[in-house]
């Protein structure tokens, strides 16, 4: 029960957190004004709150559930762990402060550090799959590599869903430009492709519980569905396609 | 330095950034959703800017607790597994339940709060704020039980050289834990209250436009900075009845106490240093202790003063010291947890693991590296955020992004007609 509970949230994080973090990457692409780069940004600005805790709810199901994972697959990656956060900070900082000002230079700066912070969350990602899989030296470049296109991938697929006229035209380069249910199924298709990677990974890990998975599983299983109302309430609101900037 | 006195560095300075940030979001967060309330239910146009506005100073600062949040959560597996390995059994609990009771929630709510701000029916958006403030203060319980855990080891059982949990319910009324939420939580209050009140009299001094804004903030932060102070104190009060026998010994400095508790921890645990960093503890508990009482009087004065209008629009000299003190309350927090932290030493987990076992097994290469990359991120983003809290806190209510397009207070001038 306990590997449920943690692969509920990392898988979450995947898909979920994983669509903003794609969109992040290929913003130079997406957006290629300051104005239209804005505009994209606002098509994940109410969700990457509600993304990322994920993987803090994941992290604290490692501190609880499997401490003696936690500190070996964190403790046991120290390079990737640190540049891994490191990424995250910097994005988080940038998308909360990009727009705070409206100097041309500033938006620009932060706009690249978004850029780099994502390419940097997606590609730490793929080195401690790799870490996890066994691969060290260049070869642990390829299943990086391969998990970086995929969160580019996911991240062009949801933009598409989400954004209007020529930014969602260039979005739907995945899908063929062939409209509603194109865009749906190639979302679907990165998103299964992920959570299937978080799955896999999963199976390599040593999942052995610690003991308070006997107490703390089931307050948390009960907890679930006030968590994911609470985000569905955030997906309801949502549901529209992004008409203009928003407070990012 | 050594690499557990760089981990210990990297743990201290990001604890310590992160803290600042959190204790102002604890307190300005309650302030917020008091003036939403009551500009929900007045419909009060004053109000809902007041809203606006602190929120966003509140907004900003929110996402440097995050940013500094989470390198928290993760370090503690990255360059604590002696910790996590001896004890993750029983104070990882809390740290879980953390995310998700109160983390996971407050972050999802509080992206409704400011992106759903016109979208929402104004009962529900006020319901969220209060969803939001509600769990923040249960994340601040929850970080506290684990911390009261290292603190004060209790409800916990030895088997196979690592901790269990034995007893949930002592764990989480650990006095350690709660005496220091109750103080932790008032003391966000009064630094709030101070912020609040600091930036109010700045803008009485500079004799800006909004001066009905102004008057009703200052009055709310001067007003709630006098029963925070008492809180506050009570709950340190109690607190100083729970300390450990080395953080006391070495707080008051007292030679024959400093001997005895060595000799009792040697005879327990073995050879060993067992006396906390004197210097550092005493000197962070004259801080707390000295700032404090300035507070104190401070906050006394202001309640007084605040009775009279004059002396609202018009006594600058207290409304620059306002402005002055505004740093104050921060010093007395770094000062109490530099007290708190430092006065447990040598343990991690106090009386059962020292934190030199608690580290790690990192080279001194990694340590330094991951403490320069972090300090130098964080140092520049901490510096931004504060010039920007600065920035957006100084240029006032008219140009506040938070909530749509800022609406002036005076009517516009219509625009002149097109003619062709």
């Amino acid at each position: 029960m306990e590997i449920l509970v943690l692969a509920f949230f990392a898988i979450g994080y995947l898909v979920l957190a994983g669509a903003d973090i794609g969109v992040g990457m290929v913003l130079p692409y997406l957006g290629r004004t300051p104005g239209e780069r804005r505009e994209v940004l606002a098509a994940i600005a109410p969700f990457f709150l509600g993304n990322e805790v994920w993987l803090v709810a994941a992290g604290g199901m490692l501190a609880g559930l499997f401490p003696r994972l936690e500190g070996e697959l964190l403790a046991g990656n120290p390079g990737v762990v640190v540049a891994l956060l490191l990424s995250w900070v910097l994005r988080d900082a940038g998308l909360w402060l990009r727009s705070r000002l409206a100097a041309r230079a500033w938006q620009t700066w932060w706009d690249g550090v978004i850029v780099a912070g994502s390419w940097g969350l997606a590609l730490s990602w793929g080195s401690l799959l790799s870490g996890v899989i066994g691969i060290a030296g260049p070869p642990a470049l390829v299943p990086a590599a391969v998990l970086a296109a995929l969160f580019a991938a996911h991240g062009l697929a949801f933009a598409a869903l989400r954004l209007r006229g020529t930014l969602r035209h260039r979005a739907a380069v995945l899908s063929g430009h062939s409209g509603g249910t194109g865009e749906g199924r190639t979302f679907a298709l990165t998103a299964i492709a992920l959570a299937v990677v978080g799955v896999l990974t999963g199976t390599r890990l040593p999942l052995e519980a610690g003991s308070s998975g006997s107490w703390l599983t089931p307050v948390i299983l009960a907890l679930l569905p006030v968590l994911v109302a609470a985000q569905a309430w955030v997906w309801w609101t949502f549901r529209h396609r992004v008409t203009g900037p928003s407070y990012l | 330095m050594d690499t557990v006195d760089l981990a210990r560095l990297q743990f201290a300075l990001t604890a310590g950034a992160h803290f600042s940030f959190v204790a102002l979001t604890l307190g300005l967060a309650t302030l917020v959703a008091v003036i939403q309330t009551r500009a929900t239910i007045g419909r009060s146009a004053v109000h809902l800017r007041m809203v606006r506005f602190w929120g966003q100073l509140y907004v900003i600062n929110y996402a440097m607790g995050i940013v500094t949040g989470l390198v928290m959560e993760f370090q503690l597996g990255l360059a604590w597994r002696g910790l996590t390995d001896f004890a993750g059994n029983a104070f990882g609990s809390a740290l879980a339940l953390e995310t998700v009771v109160a983390f996971f929630v407050e972050s999802t709510f509080l992206g409704l709060w400011i992106f759903g701000w016109d979208r929402l029916n104004r009962w529900a958006h006020l319901a969220l704020i209060w969803v939001v403030v509600l769990t923040a203060y249960a994340s601040a319980y929850w970080v506290l039980v684990a911390n009261g855990f290292m603190q004060n080891p209790v409800g916990y059982r030895r088997e196979g050289g690592v901790l269990h949990v034995a007893d949930v319910a002592a764990m989480l009324t650990n006095p350690a834990a709660t005496v220091a939420f109750g103080h932790v939580l008032s003391a966000s209050f009064l630094l709030a209250a101070f912020v609040m009140a600091g930036v109010s009299a700045y803008h009485l001094a500079r004799r800006t436009a909004e001066r009905e804004f102004f008057r009703k903030s200052l009055r709310l932060g001067l007003g709630v900075s006098l029963p925070a102070t008492f809180l506050t104190a009570t709950f340190g009060g109690i607190g100083f009845g729970l300390l450990q026998p080395g953080k006391a010994a070495a707080f008051n400095a007292d030679p024959a106490r400093i001997a005895q508790v060595q000799a009792e921890m040697t005879a327990l645990h073995g050879p060993g240093d067992y006396v906390p960093p004197q210097g550092w503890v005493s000197a962070g508990g004259i801080t707390m202790l000295a700032v404090f009482g300035l507070l104190f009087y401070l906050s006394i004065a202001g309640v007084l003063l605040m009775l009279f209008r004059r002396a609202v629009y018009g006594f600058r000299l207290w409304h620059w010291t306002l402005v002055g003190t505004i740093p104050l309350p921060f010093i007395a927090m770094m000062g109490g947890w530099i007290f708190r932290e430092m006065g447990r030493q040598p343990w991690a987990v106090y009386g059962l693991l020292t934190t030199a076992e608690a580290m790690s097994p990192m080279t001194e290469g990694q340590a330094r590296f991951s403490l320069i990359a972090f300090t130098a991120v964080f140092a520049v983003l901490v510096v931004i955020n504060y010039w920007l809290l600065a920035r957006t806190a100084r240029r006032g209510p008219g140009e506040v992004s938070l909530g749509g397009a800022p609406r002036p207070t005076v009517p516009e001038r219509p625009d002149p007609a097109l003619t062709f």
